[in-house]
């Protein structure tokens, strides 16, 4: 497992694009603390790597899972109803601040 | 003030039917009561629709059909709403208005259900204490002192039920969000077989996890909604593709054979709650089901948590990656679309949900992979496939749906104890597995109510409301609610 310390963690939200407060990388990392305990507690179960890891509670023929790529016009949204929740806007197009001059 | 809503759905609709109330009456009532809401319970607020909607359904003769005509609710704030403000409790999607509705918000508009608001929750439907959510803190209503949480995540669904502002509200479940408040809140809360109720349009938090399901004051008036929303949705990738059938009516004579998870109830200290559990199965005896203490590898119980926690948090990580501020949400200024994405990420997101995404992004580090998040997802396996055994063989298991009543204000647990680890977390078996779970009110200590949970295997949802049904005959504490309470405590309850 890879090392957990204040460097590390601020590696991660920076990823995430966001920052903290320092109390609370300090909070998250007793937090940590606390996690890696608790999952040590999962190699008290025997035989544990005969399981595969389960990605849905079940996956059966019951799930649709794909559909055919087809537009259904009755489900489209309206692009002036979608666009109104951008800040910016113009031309029909969401607008950025400028990445080259 | 009027008081109908203090009514089943079923009551309302015979009401209704009898012309004896209007729908205006009882949006008139919902409206009064969310505009003297003390706990904190609402986001945006739909009164002129929903009086809109209720004028022109009192024109209309009342379907007997239809027990949702005309009846008022509230969705839980992560569930779309064409048109009206929908922010997940989270600054970051202040402003945000869906271009749709959610196909339940759907479904109950086309049944001429009428919402009056949306309910807040802990922020992004993380955290379960009811106090992560950009409103601050939700109070639990059977305490007007304000000293106790409803808790979470569901936290504004449960208190508009319980303080019976509306006789049903909308919630989400992905580790028990809906079935630990409800068991604070005295409320019935159920979480569906996963793939029945369709998530369309509800803001995913984990998806392998999350379900919609919804908090009512009574087992019939839950099994009516879920027949009424248990349909096929082809915008949702995970709607199940089983013929649906109907659940009602309920027949609790098929109840046969219940399971009791020993480890649960040994890791229960409260005397309160444990002997209000041993009356209740005492009389399930009685009435001719057997009852099974059946023993399961505490070590696999103990392990509940850390792999809900990792799973839920590696989604939670990936699935919020869209809320950048671009194309919707609480945008803020930057000099490059890069600062602008950090900056309303930074300023939008609050504390806790910002420590679960780390924690999400450092199990899928390359390094932690196979250590960390597969590992959890094989503990996942190991659960279901150990409870999949157990309810072949069982109606459904049952156990109090929480160590406690509900939390004060400040309290926290200790995160290594059992009684934390399994009785305070093992209602995520129920989302691991996407079994049908419900909560029901068990008993009340000192004025504060606490629930009892049953789970039942995948499609048996008929099987979990009819042990429920015959569980809430046996306790006697239909219909609970803030404005009731204190008959239920004359009773002896």
């Amino acid at each position: 497992m890879k090392e957990v310390n204040k460097e590390t963690l601020k590696i991660a939200a920076e990823k995430l694009l966001f920052d903290m407060e320092d109390s609370q990388y300090e909070t998250l990392l007793n937090e940590f603390h606390v996690i890696i305990k608790q999952l040590e507690l999962m190699d008290n179960i025997e035989d544990l790597s005969s399981y595969s890891p389960l990605s849905f509670p079940y996956v059966d023929e019951s799930f649709s899972l794909l559909r055919d790529d087809e537009v259904i016009e009755e489900t489209l949204l309206n692009k002036e109803e979608v666009l109104a929740n951008a800040k910016e806007v113009r031309d029909g197009q969401i607008e950025l601040p400028k990445v080259v001059g | 003030m009027n008081n109908y809503l203090n009514l089943s759905i079923v009551e309302l609709h015979n009401l209704l039917l009898k012309g004896e109330v209007k729908p205006s009456t009882l949006v008139l009532e919902a409206i009064e009561k969310c505009k003297n809401d003390e706990f904190n319970a609402l986001e945006a607020l739909n009164f002129d629709e929903a009086l809109k909607k209720a004028y022109e359904l009192d024109k209309k003769e009342v379907p007997s059909d239809n027990y949702f005509f005309g009846i008022p609710y509230i969705a839980k704030d992560n569930l779309s709403t064409k048109g009206l403000e929908t922010t997940g409790g989270s600054n970051i999607l202040k402003g945000y208005v869906p271009s749709f509705d959610a196909t339940v918000i759907s479904i109950l508009n086309s049944l001429d259900a009428i919402m009056v608001a949306k309910s807040t929750l802990d922020e992004l439907a993380m955290g379960g204490s009811g106090r992560s959510g950009h409103k601050g803190l939700q109070y639990n209503p059977f305490d007007k002192t304000k000293m106790h949480l409803i808790g979470g995540s569901s936290s504004g669904s449960a208190i508009v039920t319980a303080a019976s502002y509306v006789p049903f509200a909308l919630g989400s479940d992905t580790g028990d969000s809906i079935r630990k408040p409800a068991s604070y809140g005295g409320l019935v809360g159920y979480k569906p077989t996963y793939g029945l109720i369709s998530r369309f349009g509800l803001f995913p938090f984990s998806v392998s996890l999350d379900h919609i399901g919804y908090f009512t004051r009574s087992v019939e008036d839950a099994a009516i909604l879920f027949d009424a929303l248990n349909k096929y949705d082809e915008n949702d990738y995970t709607s199940s593709l089983k013929e649906r059938t109907k659940v009602c009516p309920l027949d609790e004579k098929e109840v046969k054979k219940v399971a009791v998870i020993s480890e649960v109830i040994s890791s229960i200290k409260d005397e309160k709650i444990l002997n209000s559990f041993k009356n209740y199965v005492q009389e399930l005896e009685n009435r001719g089901v057997k009852v099974d203490y059946v023993n399961v590898d505490s070590n696999l119980l103990k392990a509940i948590y850390p792999s809900y926690i990792i799973i839920s948090s590696a989604e939670a990580t990936s699935n919020n990656a869209n809320l950048d501020g671009v194309k919707f949400g609480n945008r803020k200024e930057g000099k490059t679309y890069q600062e602008v994405m950090f900056n309303t990420r930074n300023e939008g997101f609050g504390e806790l949900i910002k420590r679960r995404f780390i924690l999400g992004s450092y199990a899928l580090m390359k390094e932690n992979q196979e250590e960390v998040y597969l590992k959890a997802k094989r503990v996942r396996h190991a659960i279901v496939d150990t409870f999949n055994k157990i309810l072949d063989e069982y109606d459904a298991f049952i156990a109090p749906a929480a160590p406690s009543v509900a939390r004060k204000v400040n309290e926290d647990s200790d995160a290594l104890d059992d009684t934390y680890l399994i009785a305070d977390n093992y209602l995520a078996i129920g989302n691991f597995g996407g079994y049908p779970s419900i909560t029901i009110p068990l008993g009340l200590k000192e004025g504060l109510p606490f629930g009892l949970s049953i789970t039942s295997k995948i499609f048996a949802d008929k099987k979990c409301f009819e042990v429920a049904k015959l569980s809430e005959d046996i306790i006697g504490l239909k219909g609970l609610s803030t404005s009731n309470i204190d008959e239920f405590i004359k009773e002896g309850k």
